[in-house]
């Protein structure tokens, strides 16, 4: 198989770059395209006639790059994790935050417990069903120019509040999954928790530590130190049954205050993109067609709760900032968006012994609806303005 | 007039900067890939409007414009203020020009071109309103007001 690996890196990638190409011309979000393509050329393929349209199956290269993808996700959202920004205006973000979590969380449990799924499923449903995607968002935010107006400062404020849930949500549910039921992974949580504890202070006190350690001249020595030392602890947390996307948070959050971080995006962030466009292409790879159609039930009350959430707490979360009704219905718009951070809790229900895999195939549907549909909310809002009767009076 | 200035998580920093007491704001978009967007927000509730993209070259050179430093490397040949009918220029001294090496006395400017000279830079210096015994030299230049004929006249000389 050696001999085809190559080849089959190339079809990946070439894929990949089609796909990105149709989602930037439709003026949409990579992420689904990545999702779809996956989808399109993996063993689930549809078969035209005699002839499968297979190209891929999933391969070790794949499987890398993927756990690399998820890592150097979670890697850019410690580094892009403003603690200034958390406690700038504290009552403003808990507020908002506060609300978003617990009204969309519940909604996720209890759609999981509805469909009868068991109590650690039901939590991976609600850790998928939460979050809303800061990539696409902001992506949106800048396309349409909302990114200069007031409801940015609160939409991306939502968003830094979920990146600290999903931190510690990550990292209970990684030891669960490891330990197994919620009751027998007492031992395995603290000792995880005491790991990850060690990867806080390292973020926190060790921050001059890692900037020194990554900081050089050569920007082809500070990719191989940034990408190697991040790798290193990341698969290191694996080994010892600590959450990988976390402990590569911290690694991120460690350096988010320093001079670095501009160099961090030009130089480790084109590393992120091959890597995570990978990780998409690979949850598309797993996902059956067959099997997102028998959730469809599941995925039609997920994407009803999901708006509704959303819509509800965003609007709540707009009026915490002190913002108008029309801009509240902005951020509510813009916070049903769905993505990375669902796919990341996907890719970690699959990996998990004894979870159905009906979770990881809703994750799939759902975040290709959500992320175009929200994509495509953001893009209406000036007619949705004007139906609820919001819309900017003409000046 | 007040600045604010946040970050951006993934796409840079923003800046927020108060230019009139009307409410309305200019907003800065610094991208990590040294990209510049510049919006206009007429009101606290009105959209923000979209002026023009800059890349980071470009951005350098508008700011440089903005705070003045620009006008010194202006080509001074080419300066012209309104004055009336009379415009003041700037001509410099080139070699082989019969004005060097003579005072202003004794070139006469007035009565031979009808322009006054009311200003000699050299270098970094500037001698304001000169007295009729200041020489002219090579690469000066003389700062110069009278109407457009007087000036084309004077150009001559020079």
């Amino acid at each position: 198989m050696a001999s085809t690996l190559l080849l089959e890196a190339g079809v990946v990638l070439t894929v990949l770059a089609v796909a990105g190409a149709l989602a930037w011309r439709m003026g949409q979000s990579v992420i689904p395209a990545y999702l779809l393509a996956g989808i399109a050329v993996g063993p689930h393929a549809p078969v035209i006639g005699d002839v499968s349209l297979t190209l891929v199956e999933r391969s070790e290269f794949i499987d890398l790059f993927a756990e690399l993808g998820v890592v150097f996700l979670l890697f850019f959202i410690g580094v892009e994790f403003s603690v200034a920004k958390l406690l700038a205006e504290p009552r403003r973000i808990l507020t908002a935050g506060g609300v978003d979590l617990v009204v969309n969380v519940a909604l996720g449990v209890i759609l999981g417990l509805a469909f009868g799924l068991s109590l650690v499923e039901a939590l991976f449903l609600a850790g998928i069903v939460y979050p809303s995607s800061s990539a696409v968002i902001t992506k949106s935010l800048i396309d349409l120019g909302w990114i200069a107006d007031p409801e940015s400062e609160a939409i991306l404020g939502v968003l830094v509040a979920e990146d600290v849930v999903m931190a510690v949500y990550l990292a209970v549910l990684a030891a669960v999954a490891i330990g197994g039921p919620l009751g027998s992974a007492v031992l395995p949580l603290a000792e995880s928790l005491g790991f990850l504890l060690g990867f806080a202070l390292l973020a926190t006190v060790g921050s001059g530590l890692v900037e020194r350690a990554f900081d050089t001249r050569s920007n082809e020595l500070f990719l191989l130190r940034v990408v190697g030392f991040t790798a290193l602890l990341a698969g290191f947390a694996l080994t010892t049954g600590v959450s990988e996307a976390v402990a590569a948070f911290f690694v991120g959050a460690a350096i988010s205050e320093s001079d670095l971080k501009p160099r961090l995006e030009s130089v480790i962030a084109p590393a992120r993109d091959l890597f995570a466009a990978v990780f998409f292409f690979a949850i598309g790879l797993g996902a059956d067609p067959g099997a997102v159609t028998s959730v469809v039930p599941l995925l039609a009350a997920g994407v009803g709760f999901a708006i509704v959430g959303k819509l509800a707490t965003g609007y709540v979360g707009g009026r915490a900032y002190d913002l108008n009704p029309r801009r509240s219905l902005r951020m509510a718009l813009a916070m049903v968006t769905r993505g990375e951070f669902s796919l990341v809790v996907a890719a970690l229900a699959a990996a998990t012994a004894g979870v159905s895999p009906a979770i990881p195939a809703f994750a799939v549907g759902y975040v290709l609806v959500m992320s175009i549909l929200g994509t495509l909310l953001m893009g209406a809002s000036d007619r949705i303005e004007s139906v609820l009767g919001v819309a900017e009076p003409a000046t | 007039m007040t600045v604010y200035e946040s970050e951006i998580p993934g796409v840079g920093r923003k800046f927020e900067v108060e230019v009139d007491d009307d409410g309305s704001r200019i907003v800065v978009l610094l991208h990590h890939d040294g990209r510049r967007e510049v919006f206009r927000r007429a009101g606290p509730d009105a959209d923000s409007e979209k002026l023009f993209d800059l890349d980071a070259q470009s951005a350098r050179r508008l700011g440089s414009i903005l705070t003045g430093t620009t006008f010194e490397t202006v080509d001074v040949a080419e300066l012209e203020v309104p004055l009336g009918e009379a415009i003041i220029e700037w001509w410099e001294v080139g070699d082989g020009s019969d004005l060097a090496g003579s005072t202003l006395g004794a070139a006469d400017l007035r009565s031979a071109t009808g322009v006054s000279v009311i200003a000699i830079q050299r270098g970094e210096e500037t001698i304001a309103n000169p007295e009729p015994d200041a020489r002219i030299e090579t690469g000066d230049v003389l700062v110069t007001l009278g109407t457009r004929e007087e000036q084309a006249a004077f150009e001559d000389l020079v």
